[in-house]
């Protein structure tokens, strides 16, 4: 079946805190989170997810909406690759895609080039190319949250009924932290990892989690994901996973890269069709 | 019957008024399941009938099965206290409607606070009825396991729990099962004093590959999570365990299930767990 495209406005997020600054880390000590969503400057694609002192930060921008259904859509339909234009403000016309999204209230964060990051401010609009819910890539293997037409910037291939993926590394769903039993097409999971050679960009697998209807435990079952934010102090949290393909393992098949991984890069962004 | 030293004569109670809340849905009406079969199921919110302390926790045609009163207060900031303030073991009356003056005892919290009283005090109870809660618990220590962070947990349901301390130092702890952290769903990332921990391969009727052999679970029981830190949140971490009190039951959500209300987390070490048989 034919995919549809729609565009969709968001805003550039505000970030916003309580009237007391301090989240608590896994060691009970207090923390004032940084970088956790608007404008973030100085971290990029290819960047390790552990380099930057921050919580839950980005590449990019995080849009918001200031409508709650609206800003649940907006991140249910952004996938990685659709295109994304500043819509008003110092960089209208300027052009970055979407890496990815986060859960709760939902977020969709989006790449774009430094000189425009230094020119946007929060609340500038911009207007998202949403394209990919409903793609199919195989009978077997569920494809989601993805572009169909960044496929072939991925370190993927299918054969017939089965997909062959590149990643920096498996881990075992007992890493799965926020975003277990939530929506996948609208939530990433956090890896409750504190360490470890994660790269932002990085396509990452975890074993036993179907996320085809929530993300849940199944045994035989694997999810491969890009990562979409860094680290976080809290408990339950660490850098993000946005699903892409689930099947069974036999079906979707894994090439371990180790150090010589490359996932979406900047390049892969910031290149047009 | 507890042994163990805390600090509750330094403790205070607060009384906080919630009131029954009505059972929520939406104009869609289904959730799906793991296999993506739609379903509509009552369980959560109101007052639920027929499942108590002692009861299996799984089983029943329900989803998020919250047992007897769930309770939370009007106002945001009224019913964040309300949820992080109310212990398992709590006494709850009620204040208003046919029921007035029953009395029963917080189960656990799930976003709302769960009350579990005798069925024929349930009966007469409707949402809207307004009910107390003595709240007391929060800023307990157990003075001989520095180690262990105790939360969600009055002082007199720890006495009438099998967790003492033992001739070694450590504390004793006597539970139903031992949950693998691969069990953890829903829940992780959250903070501990707020809702509980869904554990999901724990209900029968499912496939094999969902199972992780937890069906046997009750209403009550005493869990150990292996490798959950839920001293500040709830995270994985290996090296470290967490006793919590099943809460909530039967759950057709993928990634939710039964789940325990947190009550104490520290390092393995600290600990010595003993499986009833």
């Amino acid at each position: 079946m034919k995919t549809v495209a729609m565009n969709l406005s968001g805003a550039v997020e505000t970030p916003v805190m309580p009237s007391s600054p301090y989240l608590i880390d896994a060691d009970g000590h207090p923390y004032v989170p940084i970088g956790t969503a608007g404008i973030v400057l100085g971290v990029h694609l290819g960047d390790g997810v552990f380099d930057h002192d921050a919580d839950h930060a980005a590449p990019g921008v995080t849009l918001e909406h200031r409508d709650q259904a609206a800003r649940h859509a907006l991140t249910a339909y952004a996938c990685l690759g659709n295109e994304a234009v500043v819509h008003g403000g110092a960089a209208a016309g300027r052009r970055g895609r979407v890496l990815g999204k986060r859960g709760e209230q939902g977020r969709v964060i989006v790449v774009f080039p430094d000189d425009v990051l230094e020119q946007l401010l929060p609340g500038d609009p911009i207007l998202v190319r949403t394209h990919g819910q409903g793609a199919v890539i195989s009978p077997t293997v569920t494809l989601m949250n993805t572009d169909p037409s960044f496929i072939d910037r991925l370190p993927l291939s299918v054969d017939g009924d089965r997909v062959r993926v590149a990643v920096r590394a498996a881990v075992p769903s007992s890493l799965a932290g926020n975003g277990i039993g939530r929506p996948a097409h609208m939530w990433d999971i956090d890896l409750q990892i504190t360490s470890g050679p994660f790269r932002l960009g990085d396509l990452v697998a975890v074993d036993d989690l179907d996320v085809r209807h929530n993300a849940g435990y199944r045994r035989g079952w694997r999810t491969v994901g890009v990562i979409v934010h860094g680290g976080s102090p809290q408990p339950g949290h660490g850098p993000g996973l946005m699903p892409m393909l689930c099947g069974p393992a036999e079906a979707l098949s894994l090439e371990i890269q180790g150090d010589q991984h490359r996932g979406v890069t900047t390049g892969d962004i910031e290149s047009q069709p | 019957m507890s042994t163990v030293r805390t600090n509750r004569d330094r403790l205070v109670t607060q009384i906080l008024a919630g009131e029954v809340w009505p059972a929520l849905a939406d104009r869609h009406g289904y959730r799906v399941d793991a296999d993506g079969t739609p379903f509509l199921l009552p369980g959560m919110g109101g007052v639920t009938l027929g499942a108590h302390a002692g009861d299996p926790a799984t089983g029943y045609a329900a989803d998020h099965l919250e047992p007897g009163l769930s309770v939370r207060a009007a106002g945001e900031g009224a019913n964040m206290a309300l949820q992080f303030l109310a212990c398992a073991g709590n006494k709850v009356t009620v204040r208003s409607g046919p029921a007035t003056g029953a009395v029963g005892r917080v189960l656990g919290q799930h976003a709302y606070v769960l009350v579990d009283m005798a069925e024929e005090d349930l009966e007469r109870v409707a949402p809207g009825d307004r009910v107390s809660v003595a709240a007391y618990g929060q800023g307990l220590k157990l003075l001989d396991h520095p180690e262990i962070v105790a939360k969600n947990l009055d002082p007199d349901l720890l006495d009438e729990l099998p967790i003492s301390t033992g001739a070694d130092g450590r504390l004793h702890v006597r539970v139903a099962a031992r949950v693998p952290a691969a069990a953890v769903g829903a829940g992780a990332g959250m903070v501990s004093e707020f809702a509980n921990t869904d554990l999901m391969g724990a209900y029968a009727g499912q496939g094999e590959d969902l199972s992780l052999g937890l069906e046997t679970l009750r209403l009550g029981d005493l869990v150990v999570l292996e490798d959950q830190d839920h001293r500040y949140g709830r995270g994985y971490r290996p090296g470290y365990l967490t006793v919590g009190v099943i809460s909530t039951g039967h759950c057709r959500l993928f990634g939710h299930g039964p789940g325990p209300t947190s009550i104490l987390s520290g390092p393995a070490s600290a600990f010595s767990v003993e499986e009833s048989s």
